[in-house]
């Protein structure tokens, strides 16, 4: 398990941050907007219950990209990177590198082309290209206004209900997980159980994936922490896919 | 043993370097049809002009001043999206599934994603940088009134905190308290008071 599977509750870290801003520096919004334009032009969407077009889209972009890839690449980060870099470093590091493994630019030509951006403020001011297929515009906005959802319908009834105590599996996170790392182990009560059943992107080593019913779980502060480090009169409530979760 | 670890350093252009790395990728990505020249700027003005905080706000406000309009929110958030004058898709990326829940004089909610960043986009729009923040989510989930307190929000020992953990597909958002000295102000003018701050448990609205 990861650092950053393992966040909720760490110790001796700083006052919070409060700043407000989406974006601390322009060139974030950039990396922002090519992601999403990756996940509303990858090629599952074709079997998404929207039924997108997705093979009709003219963009040569022709790959698997969703959350559940760019939280990957952050979760198998070393683990002091994922703190030194700040929120959107950790996204253009890994989606340039997504494109140059899959071939779509080589390194040499992102190395290069950003060589001559830093060395003339001219070029680094200039426009960016223009023009492509506006069908693929139109795609990415048809995805967010569609949107992705994981519901699907039971395949079997859940295995829990409304008021059982549970507890969370001991499962290995592996290279990327839906379980915050600190819950593995733990004592929670059902409080909801979700309607339908929930896939996830793709299946993952520690067991999400097909679709399966999915629980709100309240866990009590004192069972997830020591009692001086944590506070009375709060609780923790966490949606977990039925895969985590075995009887108490 | 002194560790290996060299340590958090930063190249002295660290921004420079990002923003010239980040160009010289999207206009690659332009050149070789992967993205248009138009893609990032529609995917940006998407969220500048129709999902954004300003949905989120509308909603508030409309609760605050109808009850049984409250209750559907509450009950089905996307149903409730749909009573609304909004641009399609308040059910579209990151808002498939939303749930809001009612802060009052007893109950105080604040929302986090300890492994990620999840946020409802159709009614709040992109997330802050302080939700995105590995100390907030550390933080918030062991000591939330200490982590309130330092966002200003102060509250009494008899209310009970329950901070929301997105690790599903659930999107999560708080319905603040309506502040006092704002009995018969517009449905306008009160979303007018509403910050994603307040609607995600981290401010309380002032007027």
């Amino acid at each position: 398990m990861k650092l950053q599977h393992n966040l909720g509750g760490l110790e001796g870290l700083d006052p919070i941050n409060t700043e407000v801003q989406v974006f601390v520096e322009p060139w974030e919004q950039r990396i922002f907007g090519i992601h999403t334009a990756m996940m509303a032009l990858s090629n599952q969407l074709g079997s998404s219950p929207p039924q997108y077009a997705i093979e009709e889209v003219p963009t040569t972009f022709e790959s698997f990209w969703t959350w559940g890839h760019l939280r990957m690449g952050a979760e198998n980060m070393h683990p002091f990177e994922y703190f030194r870099l700040r929120y959107y470093e950790k996204w253009l590091g890994g989606i340039s590198g997504f494109f140059v493994s899959e071939g779509y630019i080589t390194q040499e030509e992102l190395d290069t082309r950003t060589a001559e951006f830093l060395a003339s403020s001219e070029l680094a001011a200039a426009p960016l290209p223009q023009g492509g297929e506006p069908a693929i515009d139109e795609q990415v906005v048809k995805y967010l206004r569609e949107g992705d959802s994981p519901m699907r319908a039971l395949s079997a009834p859940p295995k829990f209900a409304l008021g059982d105590q549970v507890k969370i599996k001991e499962v290995n996170s592996g290279e990327h997980s839906r379980l915050p790392g600190n819950l593995k182990g733990k004592i929670a009560t059902v409080i909801k159980v979700y309607d339908n059943a929930f896939a996830y992107f793709f299946p993952t080593t520690d067991g999400i994936g097909e679709p399966m019913p999915v629980y709100s779980l309240a866990f009590q502060a004192e069972t997830l922490w020591e009692a001086t480090t944590t506070e009375p009169n709060m609780i923790y409530y966490n949606d977990i896919f039925e895969a985590y979760i075995e009887a108490a | 043993m002194p560790s290996n670890y060299p340590g958090f350093q930063y190249d002295a252009d660290r921004e420079t370097f990002s923003a010239a790395k980040v160009k010289a990728l999207e206009s690659l990505l332009i050149e070789k049809g992967v993205i248009t020249g138009n893609t990032v700027d529609t995917v940006l003005g998407y969220f500048e002009t129709e999902m954004g905080p300003f949905n989120g706000a509308k909603l508030v406000a409309r609760a605050w001043v109808d009850p049984d309009f409250k209750a559907r929110l509450i009950a089905d958030c996307n149903a409730a999206c749909d009573e609304l004058d909004f641009p399609a898709g308040m059910s579209g990326a990151e808002g498939e599934h939303m749930r809001i829940v009612e802060n009052t004089p007893a109950v105080h909610n604040v929302i986090v994603c300890t492994l990620c960043s999840c946020y409802p986009w159709p009614t709040l729009g992109l997330p802050p940088y302080w939700f995105k923040d590995p100390t907030f989510r550390a933080r918030v989930v062991r000591e939330p009134r200490v982590v309130l307190a330092e966002f200003g929000v102060e509250l009494d020992e008899s209310v009970e905190v329950r901070v929301w953990d997105s690790s599903a597909q659930i999107r999560w958002w708080v319905l603040p308290m309506r502040p006092a000295g704002t009995e018969g102000m517009s449905e306008e003018a009160l979303a007018a008071l509403l910050t994603p701050e307040a609607m995600m448990g981290v401010a309380t609205v002032q007027v």
